[in-house]
């Protein structure tokens, strides 16, 4: 009880009603918004899969129809790709910390953040809605003349509810990239900064410049659809492959969106919970900028078989090929970080583990992708299918738990169960691979994706597929629980539970209003676990309580 | 307590550098959308350049040009409105705003009076009117025109934005301080150079090129 | 005073440039006049952001040099694929 009258005050205690909630402008109550209903649309865009990974049990369509398979997978593609993976980390880890981290009070514009939200909320009712309505057929990449011409869904009305959230991703990038460049705390030079902060600058790059390329050829497929322009319509002069131009010209760049962040979120972790500095800390810091440029360079590798010409084929395989290497100098400078490491194994560390393995091995799959030869031969498969999935759910979605289990006492003021972390994880890891390796055979073998029946020859890796899913899904499910329960029974987290050294840790258990009781200064760079006092530091929040 | 819109900044100073870097990168996301619309022109005009000129000759040469006049005044009178803000003269501010937010009245109207005038010779292929076109390669030439009405409405629309966040400015003048007044006019006149700055570019492409 | 000069000048280069480019466009240069059109067209987009938006800083600028590496881009590689 004294402990709590010492508390200094908390953000999360200035008004607990709807409205002190839902006209917020404080950065971490907004970053609370998007948690929850990000979280919504993550178990909404799960339902979908479930479904389709439950009708591929069998060889034969008997669950679902044809139609109702493709608005199955397109509307999966849409939810998980817009109204989660995009503003996945960014949203909420990136709203939250990234204020803390650089020691600022909160983000250069907190009105236009919670407009942000807002935008969002009103992008994912238009997205809601077209579900409600009867879905979308195309897949989440409303090719023409596919969308144009022949779709009957409600394709108007869910890239409308694209386009808007677009405004959303623009203005998170805006609020980041001016917070980053102009509220860094003294002392705070652009080489001391937490990698996190350099790949949210990077994304935020990317959603500056490449979103409004898709928001143009959204607009062009409803100029197309409701007023009969023909810009995508061959018979009418229009060109259909400038469509895929202009829609990679974002969607391959969106896939570093994606992925960046949680890049960030593994080299806060990996350092911290085996106590060495980040190796190589600059070559990791520019390889998060390379990514973001080098990502608009490769987009022409989604277009191998769809009429480009041959030059441009082996210039974007090439270029493909050549976004590989700072990818490669991330994955090489965090595994020597673990070298000589006084590794613990505790759920932030598991997760950041399996993020390696994952993003390693699917990134690997990318090169057999980006060859033009073997391009052909697993074009349109599960092999694709699988690729993006090790990257998008076992790189991003893993990296994601990591940092809300990392950060979750600096969030909540509580700590959750690290027996059910450990297990959540592990669960999550054996899941994902029973669910995803064998589409790496199944396409390998010739199964096309985005179909809702196959030969009975794929069944047995299809079967693996499918239980997998199931453990998937218990793995994502435990989390909810175990979580939403340390809320409120968590036992209380201290300042700073892992010993860890970012600006976001040297402040209260959750944090006070105004981020810092004194605005900090910093002295020196980050992930210095080399330091005296901090490099034998163990996790215990036993002690610390016993401390109090 | 410092006299900051955003608890972010400690000096208004910072905060106005911060706006105006923000006003920028807006800009950025903005020129993007922009390019990309381009783009899908250049890319058909490279394929129908001959269809595209001889269709291009239809608009109303005089009326695009008057149009380009009365922008580029609009333009004007936004960049005195900045320099009277910066010299505090506030009422010479709010008349200059208000001749800006006029002129681009006056752009929308000779627009809408285009529109009215092509509409009549059938030269708009939208929502089920009939095409009339005589030259060479109608299919084409509707296709020029349907980009053509997909280009000036956009820009249409961010002009109407401007309008209209220029209005609401004016109409909060009086409960805004001087610093606040400031940084709000800098930011709009920004956006509005830069809608300038676009039809800049769509004029010739869209009415000149290949007359 | 020099301020407005400034603005002025601005405003009659811009109305000078696009007697120019409408003039020229009455002309037949042979093929030049795609070219020369795009190339007022900038130099008017330059008057205004010097001049009109007052480009300076560092970030300012950092922005619009974004912008330009970014259109290239996306322009250079679409053509090329086609």
């Amino acid at each position: 009880m004294s402990t709590e009258a010492l508390r200094p005050s908390s953000y999360l205690g200035e008004g607990a009603g709807p409205a002190a909630w839902l006209l917020t402008t404080d950065h971490k109550r907004v970053a609370w918004l998007y948690l929850v209903s990000l979280t919504a649309f993550f178990f909404l865009g799960g339902a979908f899969a479930v479904l389709m990974r439950v009708e591929l049990a069998t060889p034969a369509g008997d669950l679902v129809s044809d139609d109702t398979y493709n608005r199955l997978f397109s509307l999966h593609g849409i939810i998980m790709v817009w109204f989660f993976l995009v503003p996945s980390i960014p949203a909420t880890l990136g709203n939250f910390l990234l204020p803390l981290m650089i020691g600022a009070r909160d983000l250069a514009f907190p009105r236009l953040n919670l407009a942000s939200w807002y935008v969002f909320i009103l992008g994912s009712a238009f997205a809601l809605a077209s579900v409600l309505a009867g879905g979308v057929d195309t897949g989440w990449t409303f090719y023409t003349p596919l969308s144009t011409l022949y779709a009957n869904g409600f394709v108007s009305m869910a890239a409308l509810g694209v386009f808007i959230v677009g405004f959303s991703t623009i203005m998170t990038g805006i609020n980041f990239i001016v917070t980053i460049h102009t509220l860094r705390a003294p002392g705070l030079t652009w080489f001391r900064l937490p990698i996190f902060v350099w790949t949210m600058y990077a994304t935020a790059l990317v959603m500056v410049l490449a979103t409004p390329v898709l928001a143009a050829s959204l607009i062009l497929i409803v100029l197309e659809r409701l007023f009969g322009i023909g810009i995508f319509n061959p018979a009418l002069g229009g060109d259909p492959l400038l469509f895929q131009h202009l829609f990679w010209f974002y969607s391959h760049p969106a896939v570093y969106i994606m992925i960046l962040p949680g890049m960030g979120v593994v080299s806060e972790v990996l350092p911290c919970f085996s106590r060495r500095p980040l190796f190589g800390y600059k070559a990791v810091a520019l390889s998060s900028m390379a990514i973001a440029v080098f990502g608009f360079l490769v987009w022409g590798h989604h277009m191998f078989v769809s009429g480009q010409s041959a030059y441009a084929g082996v210039l974007f395989s090439f270029l493909s090929f050549c976004v590989a290497i700072p990818s490669a100098i991330k994955v090489f400078n965090w595994s020597l970080t673990l070298r000589k490491g006084e590794i613990t194994f505790e759920t932030p560390m598991l997760y950041a583990l399996f993020f390696l393995a994952l993003f390693t091995f699917g990134g690997l799959a990318g090169l057999f992708l980006a060859a033009l030869a073997i391009d052909v031969h697993v074009h349109d498969t599960y092999f694709v299918v699988a690729h993006f999935h090790y990257i998008m759910v076992g790189g991003m979605v893993t990296a994601y738990m990591a940092g809300l289990h990392f950060w979750w006492p600096k969030l909540t003021g509580r700590m959750y169960s690290e027996t059910w972390g450990r297990i959540a994880a592990t669960v999550t890891f054996l899941g994902f691979n029973l669910t995803f390796f064998p589409q790496f055979v199944l396409g390998f073998l010739g199964m096309p994706r985005r179909y809702h029946t196959y030969p009975p020859e794929f069944q047995f890796w299809h079967i693996l597929s499918s239980a997998g899913a199931v453990v998937l899904a218990v793995g994502y499910l435990m989390p909810l629980l175990y979580l939403g329960w340390s809320l409120f029974r968590g036992a209380r987290a201290p300042a700073n539970p892992w010993r860890a050294t970012g600006l976001e840790w040297q402040t209260a258990s959750p944090p006070p209003p105004h981020n810092f009781e004194t605005m900090p200064v910093v002295t020196r760079p980050a992930y210095a676990y080399d330091m005296k006092g901090l490099k034998h530091e163990r996790f215990s929040p036993h002690r610390e309580e016993a401390a109090q | 307590m410092s006299g900051t819109e955003s608890v972010a900044f400690d000096t208004p100073q910072r905060e106005r550098r911060g706006d105006n870097f923000a006003m920028w990168v807006f800009i950025a996301s903005e020129a993007m959308l922009f390019g990309a619309i381009f783009l899908v022109f250049l890319v058909a005009h490279i394929d129908f350049g001959r269809a595209f000129a001889g269709a291009s000759k239809h608009l109303s040469l005089p009326l695009g040009t008057f149009n380009t006049v009365l922008l580029i005044t609009s333009s004007f009178t936004m960049a005195l409105a900045h320099m009277l803000a910066l010299q505090r003269r506030w009422r010479a501010t709010v008349w200059a705003l208000l001749a800006t937010s006029a002129l681009g009245v006056c752009f929308l109207v000779v627009k809408g009076i285009e529109y009215g005038k092509e509409i009549q010779e059938g030269l708009a292929p939208l929502l089920g009117l009939p095409f009339r076109y005589s030259g060479p390669d109608p299919v084409h030439a509707e296709f020029f025109f349907g980009l053509y009405f997909a280009m000036t409405s956009l820009h249409a629309l961010h002009l109407i934005g401007g309008i209209v966040v220029i209005t609401g400015m004016i109409a909060l003048w009086r409960t805004a301080n001087p610093a606040s007044r400031l940084g709000r006019v800098v930011a709009v006149g920004l956006y509005w150079h830069f809608v300038d700055i676009i039809w800049v570019f769509m004029f010739p492409v869209l009415y000149l090129i290949n007359r | 005073m020099s301020e407005l000069r400034k603005l002025t000048f601005g405003y009659l280069g811009l109305l000078a440039l696009l007697a120019l480019t409408v003039g020229s466009s009455l002309l037949d240069l042979a093929g030049f006049n795609v070219t020369l059109n795009l190339a007022i067209a900038a130099a008017k987009a330059i008057l205004i952001s010097l001049l009109f938006m007052h480009l300076t800083g560092t970030l300012p600028r950092l922005a619009v040099a974004a912008t330009g590496l970014w259109l290239v881009i996306l322009f250079g590689l679409t053509l090329i694929g086609r």
